[in-house]
């Protein structure tokens, strides 16, 4: 067996042992926390990430200061901001399809607040490690796609309808890719579990000058991390493959009607997919929580904070395609060179094996 | 009909007629009176041979150009004017007036030959309440449907009240559901959306994510612009509202338009130090109308992409401010004045010039970003090239100008082919590209900013070392102006989206008796259907912005 970096104590199991708790109550006790505890972290990044970094990446792109005027850096705009959104009107449109209409907004953070769950964070932040970890991940990520399209369709909006109809084409255009370009990591690992996902990546690649490089899959296969992460960009629904809500063409797509707490919580869904995606590229590709000197935890988010970065450099310097285009690149460029990718990534590891 | 047969051509081969009497030998038996125009010889002729006519002389004459129709009512009459021209030879031009009866206000459309005249006639008939036979949908223009009466009619009640019930208003909605069997969607983009660059409302008939059909609803943004400038005077009045047409940084070209006209009407001289100063005014203005355009037209195309904006403002800016420093204002300049203009350049001279001279050595590289961030790169060129085309025959027929036609290869600029100010008397170029497409509209926009900062340079030079003593800015105007009546008049100028041209009939009296605002924006905009039926949303969204319209202008 691989040294792990993990240790071997999920997150439940500590708090129910701090609590002094065991069996049943232990388990329950010790989940419902942990998870408190991993969903109030990402809410915490994503308060961050959403009114401040979001603003002041894009400033720095374009030439501009933005948020200069509230506490230090502007932190505190974070503050007005969750207070200005909340204290707005839940305007609620004619017509619109209940409850469909105010269940949509609330599926989105959740499905990627629910991937986290499996998410090995580094230092012990693990929730759970089921054997069929990845899978895990990659189906409730994609339940957002269904509170987009009941966005779509119960907004009773046809700028809505528009967007909810391109997010589902893009999602299931990309999400194919996505998920075959993982599955070539999966062969490698020969196993769907996270916490092995990771451990075998901290395993030596090669050694110059005393500076050892672990095996992480970006470096073993850079042209399926590379795959994985412009599929995980249009997957998030990012620039350029923004189609589903292109302002300038759609308005705003699938939210266009909403409003107050339900736009909140859809931007909270779209920062925390975000988040979620830099953590499957991470745990899939760059060894997860590993790193030197500093903590594991500090090293996994680090990690996706950069996706998060790199994600907001796209969005500053790259045109949106048209949606046709956008779909050609899914279907006719990413999907044949992720099953290539498979194809060829079977055959070496079979030949080596 | 008569209408349908080939009319003999012998004269095209011949030296094309330009004089009032070859002219009224080519439409012979159909003039039925002659008037004389300050720019153009004019015919009267039959309501009923005006198809005819105009395709006789389009086809026969090479005035292929339908500049502008202006619709008036006279004291016994109604009167339809179309101003011809020829894309080839802008300085050949012929007015071919309509008069209709009082009780029987019908004309014949000549939307058949020029389909620029559908636009005109609507808003002919939506302001005036002349009737176009033939008409292919002569609906209200820029009232609304339910406008009692016709607000440039001479017997129109103001103070009717024009309340109209929400019930007896059509259901804006109503449309929503048409066709419940059919395939396509309707949907209204607009007059609140993030890309109609103002409150324009385009009615879209979707196919799914292609677009079926598309109407341009206009009318949001009318200020009654001609109205208000038919009760001011000549003299200092009328000057401010220019600014006001076409605001987005168009000022100085758009108050040229007004003085143009108003000089020749007014046989006005003005001095050449002046004519230096505004050529390079409002080439400024041009300038920083077309950064404002790639900007947005960037935005359009790349969405959240806003570095490219950002950097079009900020090349704007410095255009601003030294119109600011010219004129004292940043949007409403109101710096012409009949004659010339109203002060000279400010002191310090040199540190002016400076400022102008740093502002154009900084510009080729500020180009170069454009053309880095922009036209190289290469999402935006699958996005733009062949989409949104716009033949040059089309673009011809919709009277298309400016920086659109010159995309769809016409060569056509009236700075060069019916000059004015001082750009004879400098070295530049009129841009062209043959691509007729939205990337070809984006080219020469960017490349006209190399041409205007040319024009500027050389006016500078001229301008350092004019001799102080002839630095004469405005010659002497009569202090009020009276037109003889019936004096008419109509002149354009090159702005920045096209041709925009000012037909003044003098009354006697020190205001106009009528005023006609020729919108390059306007005409480019009818374009859009042309560009866009069967193309993408997105692309119909390029599109628009690459007609670079201003709604102030549009609906005036």
């Amino acid at each position: 067996m691989p040294v792990t970096l993990q240790s071997k104590t999920l997150l439940p199991e500590t708090i129910a042992n701090l609590l002094g708790l065991s069996g049943v109550a232990g388990d329950i006790v010790g989940g419902v926390i942990g998870a408190i505890i991993i969903a109030n972290l990402l809410l915490v990044q994503t308060a961050v990430a959403g009114p401040w970094a979001k603003r002041k990446i894009t400033a720095a792109f374009t030439n501009r200061i933005a948020v200069n005027r509230i506490g230090p850096f502007g932190l505190l705009v974070i503050v007005a901001d969750s207070v200005r959104l909340l204290s707005k009107e839940l305007i609620i449109p004619e017509n619109v399809d209940r409850p469909a209409w105010d269940l949509g907004p609330l599926i989105i953070p959740f499905s990627a607040l629910l991937g986290f769950a499996v998410i090995p964070m580094g230092n012990g932040i693990h929730l759970a490690d089921p054997e069929t970890g990845i899978v895990f991940v990659f189906a409730v990520s994609s339940i957002a796609s269904v509170g987009l399209i009941m966005m779509g369709y119960a907004s009773n909006n046809k700028f809505s309808l528009l967007g909810g109809l391109r997010a589902i084409a893009s999602n299931i255009a990309y999400e194919i890719p996505l998920v075959v370009t993982a599955a070539s990591v999966i062969i490698f690992t020969g196993t769907l579990q996270m916490s092995e996902i990771v451990a075998q990546q901290a395993q030596p690649l090669f050694s110059i000058a005393g500076v050892t490089i672990p095996q992480w899959f970006a470096f073993v296969n850079p042209f399926a991390f590379v795959l994985f992460i412009i599929a995980n960009l249009a997957e998030v629904g990012r620039n350029p493959f923004d189609i589903p809500e292109a302002p300038t063409e759609i308005v705003a797509g699938y939210q266009t009607e909403y409003s107050s707490v339900y736009f909140v919580l859809i931007y909270l869904g779209e920062f925390i997919h975000i988040f979620l995606g830099g953590a499957i590229a991470t745990t899939l590709f760059l060894g997860g929580p590993a790193g030197p000197v500093l903590p594991g935890f500090i090293w996994f988010t680090v990690k996706i904070w950069m996706f998060y970065l790199f994600t907001q450099w796209v969005r500053s310097a790259i045109p949106r395609l048209r949606v046709d285009q956008f779909l050609d690149v899914g279907w006719k460029g990413m999907l044949v060179l992720s099953f290539a990718n498979l194809a060829l990534t079977a055959i070496i590891v079979g030949v080596i094996r | 009909m008569s209408l349908e047969e080939p009319e003999p051509s012998p004269t095209a081969v011949a030296e094309p007629p330009s004089t009032g009497d070859e002219i009224a030998e080519l439409l012979d038996g159909l003039v039925i009176d002659r008037e004389s125009h300050l720019n153009a010889p004019g015919m009267v002729i039959r309501p009923d041979s005006v198809q005819v006519a105009l395709r006789r002389l389009r086809d026969n004459a090479g005035f292929d150009h339908l500049s502008c129709v202006t619709a008036e009512e006279r004291t016994d009459r109604y009167e339809s004017i179309y101003h011809l021209t020829s894309f080839d030879d802008r300085q050949r031009e012929v007015s071919i007036i309509v008069p209709v009866p009082k009780d029987n206000p019908v004309s014949e459309s000549a939307a058949p030959v020029f389909r620029t005249a559908d636009w005109h006639e609507r808003e002919a008939y939506d302001l005036v309440g002349i009737e176009y036979d033939n008409h292919p949908d002569l609906r209200r223009i820029l009232l609304p449907e339910t406008w009692q009466g016709h607000p440039l009619s001479l017997d129109y009640d103001q103070d009717r009240p024009q309340i109209v019930t929400l019930s007896e208003w059509e259901n804006p909605l109503a449309e929503d559901h048409r066709e419940d069997e059919g395939d396509t969607m309707y949907v209204n983009i607009g007059p609140h959306h993030p890309a109609t660059h103002g409150v324009l409302h385009v009615k879209t008939v979707l196919d799914g994510e292609q677009v079926a059909d598309v109407d341009p609803d206009i009318g949001y943004l009318h200020r009654c612009e001609e109205q208000v400038c038919q009760s001011k005077t000549y003299r200092h009045q009328i000057m401010p509202y220019p600014d006001r047409w076409d605001y987005a940084s168009s000022g100085l070209l758009n108050e040229w338009a007004y003085a143009r006209a108003a000089e020749d009407l007014n046989d006005i001289e003005v001095p050449e130090y002046a004519q230096v100063i505004r050529t390079m005014g409002a080439e400024i203005c041009r300038i920083a109308s077309h950064m404002l355009a790639v900007g947005t037209f960037a935005l359009d195309v790349y969405g959240d992409f806003t570095a490219i904006f950002m950097y079009a403002m900020r090349d704007r800016e410095k255009a601003q401010k030294i119109l600011e420093d010219l004129t004292g204002q940043r949007m409403m300049f109101n710096y012409f004045r009949l004659g010339g203009v109203v002060w000279d350049l400010p002191d310090p001279r040199t540190e002016f010039f400076e400022t102008i001279r740093d502002f154009l050595d900084e510009l080729p590289q500020a180009l170069e970003e454009y053309h880095d961030l922009i036209s190289s790169n290469e999402i935006l060129q699958v996005r733009t090239i062949d989409t949104g085309v716009l033949p040059p025959e089309e673009a011809k027929s919709y009277g298309a100008t400016g920086p659109v036609a010159r995309a769809s290869g016409i060569d056509y600029d009236l700075r060069r082919d019916d000059p004015y100010g001082y750009y004879d008397q400098l070295e530049w170029d009129v841009v062209t590209e043959d691509g007729c497409d939205n990337f070809s509209r984006l080219l020469v926009r960017l490349r006209e900013v190399e041409e205007s900062a040319k024009i500027i340079d050389q006016c500078v030079d001229l301008l350092e070392d004019w001799p102080e003593e002839e630095r004469t800015i405005q010659s002497n105007v009569p202090r009020t102006l009276r037109p003889e009546d019936n004096a008419e008049v109509y002149r354009a100028v090159e702005g920045a989206k096209g041709e925009l041209g000012i037909y003044i009939r003098g009354d006697g009296t020190e205001q106009p008796g009528r005023f006609k605002i020729r919108s390059p924006c306007f005409s480019n905009l009818q374009t859009l259907p042309e560009m866009s039926n069967g193309e993408y949303i997105p692309d119909m969204i390029a599109s628009l912005g690459s007609l670079d319209i201003v709604l102030g202008e549009v609906d005036r």
